[in-house]
């Protein structure tokens, strides 16, 4: 730590000379093995995050690790700008939807040379390692499993003197139940649900209900114009019974926690993620329940599935990744990193790192790893990986359902619209 | 250069703080009852801020009144103390940066604009498109050449690629801005000097720069503000934690993925709203008081 | 005869090019932090960033040449393009000349004599600090969305029941024109600086001459400003058509509701780093230089009619 702090010291000062800096790093890389460890996240991860790195180099005093830390928005121009540059930290938090495009792209290293080494994982079980191989090879370590939730403000449902909706309900019920709330509750501007009809994971678990799915294992379209069609019209029959939100409250949403609907007190049900019940929680008043989506009633299959929250993958320009794959290691299997990380990422897939988490986890973290447990035999296998230009679809299906929300076009209109771009989308990769 | 100064027309003095017949009452009480019913809508987001750093978590988003209804500094000390670093760190790594910038944007780019408006030389008309033509780039496609740039000579997790261009006049808003200022300094002052035998350099610091003080003042107002928000130059080029200015700082709060700290958030971001409006206040001293003072004094 | 011209023609060029390097020195020694700047730091990305405009660049991979493949998709079939252009466009030429009036207006009233004129002139920079605060998106929603503010104030005013402004595809970029010029601080503060470099005898011989406030304003304030007014919208000008944060404040940067704030430079960002093309994005911003450049050589070619130097 010394070294770095005369450095920065210096160059603060404006006397350092990058002929100085590059000096004293290599001094202190004759001594040490210093690692960058970059993730998204919180204050609370950052702390957590912060302690696990302690506890490891408190054990393993030759290494030292930076820690590099930014929000969801900020992480990902930062991230590319470094692999545009060959200069990615040598452990580094990575989503679903991105590791497969880094590690086509050759920036990320496969990390099948330290199965049964410095990495002991074989407890997670094929699915929770799978999920973090492209093509074959293994690129993420699965650093905790979630899955979409359905987040109700149960009191305003009793208040209105009716039942919230609960794991098990359908799409039909839940509509109608929705409506009823908005009738009941007599609020100017408040309604039962946000509208989802935008939201992917919501479409996607839809569409796997259904027997289909958003892309199928060679990459391709997975669903068809009429399922779209049936898509868009069941959430513009909801805002037109004012079980939803109306167009231009949703569009309020800029998809994070802190504009939900839900969250400015618009709604009493929300669509996300089970790893997000604590941030949810932290910015509403009133206690929230956790759910699984509603389902398309008999005959539907299971359209929730467990994935990875984040994972940890090591750079391919990594000069220590044999140490690299040892902290990761240390946050999913040894009992002091993973007490330190605890379910702050999601449930962890070994099943003795899940048993030290739940020594000491509070009522929320009790209830997300409930939630976990609970839904362990109502879901379906993890999906294909998505093909490039996902990303890019999942911001087309929040503007057509904005267009038939704001009626620019009919639900049909809108499903073979959104069917065609999606293919275009996906032919130019 | 004490006969430069001679020339210096006495007439240039600031307006008097209230020229004329002095105003009626009720019309003075008019202008500032408008004056402060506006400041109260460019001031809000600022008192809501500040509320929403009292306000326990769970009421900052669903009640949006910036009345809070208990007060608590508590979100202070977890956002100054509650980062790996505290936010003394983040306040002192942006202060260097952003003073090191006022320095290196006010020298670099008086000297560009000096040239372009007083000296003749071949090319010249050349050389103003080019530096017009860097403003219009959209900085999003040369980020990632640059950050390669800077890569390959080491300076990368330094302050040096936020420092370093800003003695290099890279900011050519400030160029062009100098140069409209300096184009409105009567040229009989430079030609009088010259005739006594000043140089272009005496010319530049006797004359130019005491006579555009207003025009330092602004670009030294604007170059710490910008210099201090700017995220997105350290977003890219500091790594570690303990390198970051206080915008990044501000960044490592919140997050959709987990639960965030919003109190200290706000709390910080008032904080860090504290610098930049203490050098804003400071610095429009010189602004307004610029003129009278120079020209006379020496 | 042949000699002597064969001498003389190597000497008269070694004095002229001695007398040139004595004309043109100071200016290139004043000139030189600018021209080290631009050829060391901002040249070299800039040719690359071209060069990257006829690749398939996606930030990780090598580039690989694609000739004007980029471009002819960008005119020819890239449908989100035009949006932007729209929204750009429009909201150049709505935000522009209102802020700079706006700014102009209050910089002539902070420059009277009033007291607590330093208070008021900092608070109406605040916003201005605050660029693209979460503090900012709550107060447009509070101002703007359907139980805001403004349609309180409309219905108990005129009875009006007025849509979501700030959440409205046919609106949301008309809030975001609003945001720009109660953003007008850094204009205000150039304008101010300018006012104060008008010498005050001016004024006092145009009152002794018995001109009123108006006249003032139209012979020796205005025309004595020019080369600031010019200086302003020259550069709002450029920065409208860069503009990019304000649709975080409405849309977090997905250019939504309906793409109704797709401003140019976000869809720019969006390809080449949400969407990790950019050679795509690359081309895009070329031509956006060129679209910027040619407004800004027409308004130095009309600068000449109204712009008043004192050089």
């Amino acid at each position: 730590m010394s070294e770095i702090r005369i450095t920065r010291r210096a160059a603060l000062a404006g006397a350092g000379s990058a002929a100085m800096l590059a000096l004293s790093s290599r001094l202190a890389l004759a001594q040490e093995k210093r690692l960058r460890m970059f993730w998204w996240g919180s204050k609370e991860r950052a702390d957590r995050t912060y302690k696990a790195n302690e506890l490891y180099t408190a054990r393993n005093a030759s290494t030292k690790i930076d820690g590099e830390t930014l929000g969801w928005t900020d992480y990902w121009p930062r991230v590319a700008t470094q692999a545009a540059g060959r200069n990615l930290a040598d452990v580094l938090q990575m989503d679903y939807r991105y590791i497969f495009e880094y590690a086509r792209r050759g920036a990320l290293m496969p990390l099948d040379q330290f199965m049964g080494k410095a990495l002991d994982i074989a407890d997670f079980g094929a699915p929770s390692i799978d999920c973090g191989k492209v093509d074959g090879k293994l690129y993420g370590i699965n650093l905790g499993n979630n899955s979409v939730a359905m987040l109700t403000n149960v009191s305003a449902f009793e208040a209105a003197g009716l039942k919230a909706p609960k794991t098990g309900i359908d799409w039909k019920e839940f509509s109608a139940l929705c409506g009823e709330l908005t009738k009941a509750a007599k609020k100017d501007g408040f309604y039962g649900s946000m509208d989802a009809g935008g939201l992917e994971p919501n479409l996607e678990t839809w569409l796997r209900q259904r027997g289909k799915g958003l892309y199928s294992d060679e990459g391709q379209v997975a669903f068809s114009a009429d399922d779209m069609g049936e898509w868009f019209a069941m959430w513009d029959a909801m805002r037109k019974a004012k079980a939803c939100v109306p167009a231009d409250v949703q569009a309020l949403d800029k998809q994070n926690i802190e504009t939900n609907p839900l969250t400015l007190g618009k709604a009493a049900v929300a669509f996300a993620h089970s790893n997000q019940l604590v941030g949810y929680q932290a910015v509403n008043p009133n206690k929230l329940a956790i759910d699984m989506y509603p389902t398309i009633g008999a005959g539907g299959k299971p359209g929730q599935y467990l994935k990875p929250s984040m994972l940890f993958s090591i750079a391919a320009n990594s000069k220590n990744a044999e140490e690299a794959a040892k902290i990761i290691n240390f946050y999913v299997k040894d009992p002091e990193g993973v007490k330190a990380v605890g379910v702050e990422r999601g449930v962890p897939a070994s099943p003795a790192a899940r048993n030290v988490v739940a020594a000491d986890l509070d009522e929320l973290g009790k209830a997300m790893v409930n939630y976990i447990g609970m839904i362990s035999d109502k879901i379906g296998p993890l999906p294909a990986p998505p093909p490039k230009g996902a990303g890019e679809i999942a911001f087309l299906l929040k503007k057509t359902n904005e267009e038939v929300g704001f009626g620019k076009a009919t639900a049909a209109e809108a499903g073979k619209k959104f069917h065609a771009d999606a293919l275009a989308i996906i032919a130019r990769g | 250069m004490t006969d430069a100064a001679h020339h210096a027309p006495v007439s240039v003095t600031a307006p008097p703080d209230n020229p004329g017949l002095p105003t009626p009452l009720w019309q003075r009480v008019l202008i500032h009852g408008v004056l402060i019913a506006a400041s109260f809508v460019m001031l809000y987001p600022l008192l809501w801020m500040f509320a929403s750093s009292l306000k326990p978590e769970h009421e900052i988003f669903s009640n949006p009144s910036i009345w809070p209804k208990s007060a608590d500094f508590g979100a202070y000390v977890r956002g100054w103390f509650g980062l790996r670093y505290s936010f003394g760190t983040f306040f002192w790594n942006s202060a260097v940066i952003a003073v090191l910038a006022v320095i290196g944007n006010v020298l670099s780019c008086s000297l560009a604009a000096y040239a372009f408006t007083r000296l003749k030389f071949a090319g010249r008309d050349f050389w103003f498109a080019m530096m017009l033509g860097t403003l219009m780039m959209p900085h999003h496609v040369v980020l990632i050449p640059q950050y390669v740039l800077f890569l390959n000579i080491g300076w990368v997790d330094t302050i040096l690629p936020l420092v370093v261009p800003k003695f290099l006049a890279v900011d050519a808003f400030f160029i062009f801005l100098m140069v409209q200022f300096f184009r409105g300094i009567p040229r009989e002052l430079d030609e009088a000097a010259a005739m006594d035998g000043c140089g272009p350099w005496r010319i530049y610091w006797r004359i130019m720069l005491p006579l555009s003080l207003p025009v330092l003042a602004t670009a030294a107002i604007f170059t710490f503000i910008w210099t201090w928000d700017d995220f997105f130059a350290p977003l890219i080029y500091l790594n570690d934690m303990g390198s970051y200015t206080a915008q990044l700082g501000l960044r490592a709060f919140v997050d959709s993925s987990g639960k965030s700290d919003w109190g200290a958030l706000f709390a910080m971001s008032v904080l860090t709203l504290l610098p930049v409006f203490v050098v804003f206040l400071f610095f429009q001293r010189l602004l307004i008081d610029g003129i009278a003072t120079t020209g006379m004094k020496r | 005869m042949a000699t002597a011209v064969g001498t003389a023609v190597p000497l008269e060029r070694g004095v002229r090019r001695r007398l040139a390097l004595g004309r043109n020195l100071p200016g290139y020694m004043f000139l030189a932090p600018w021209l080290a700047g631009f050829l060391l730091l901002t040249l070299g990305p800039t040719v690359v960033s071209l060069w990257l405009s006829f690749t398939n660049f996606d930030l990780i991979g090598d580039p690989r040449w694609v000739g004007a493949a980029n471009y002819v998709r960008i005119a020819t079939a890239d449908e989100k393009f035009w949006t932007s252009m729209k929204v750009t466009f429009l909201y150049v030429v709505l935000a522009v000349p209102f802020k700079l009036t706006f700014a102009l207006l209050v910089a002539m009233a902070l420059n009277k004599g009033i007291s607590g004129l330093t208070v008021y002139r900092a608070i109406f920079y605040l916003p201005s600090l605050l660029g693209a605060s979460v503090a900012i998106a709550v107060l447009w929603r509070n101002l703007f969305a359907g139980d805001g503010l403004v349609n309180q104030l409309l219905f108990w005013a005129f009875g009006l029941k007025g849509p979501s402004w700030v959440s409205d595809p046919d609106y949301a970029l008309y809030t975001l024109v609003i945001l720009s010029i109660w953003q007008f601080g850094s204009p205000m503060i150039i304008f101010l600086a300018g006012l104060r470099q008008i010498p005050q005898d001016m004024y006092e011989a145009a009152s002794l001459d018995g001109a009123g406030p108006t006249r003032q304003f139209f012979k020796i304030t205005l025309p004595l400003l020019t080369p600031v007014v010019f200086f302003n919208a020259v550069v709002q000008t450029i920065e409208a058509f860069k503009a990019f944060t304000p649709a975080f404040i409405v849309s977090e940067g997905t250019g939504g509701p309906v793409d109704s704030t797709l401003f140019y430079t976000l869809y720019l960002y969006q390809e080449a780093f949400a969407f990790l093309r950019m050679g795509y994005a690359s081309a895009l911003a070329w031509i956006l230089v060129v679209i910027i450049a040619f407004f800004t050589a027409f308004s130095f070619l009309t600068a000449k009619y109204w712009v008043h130097y004192d050089d």
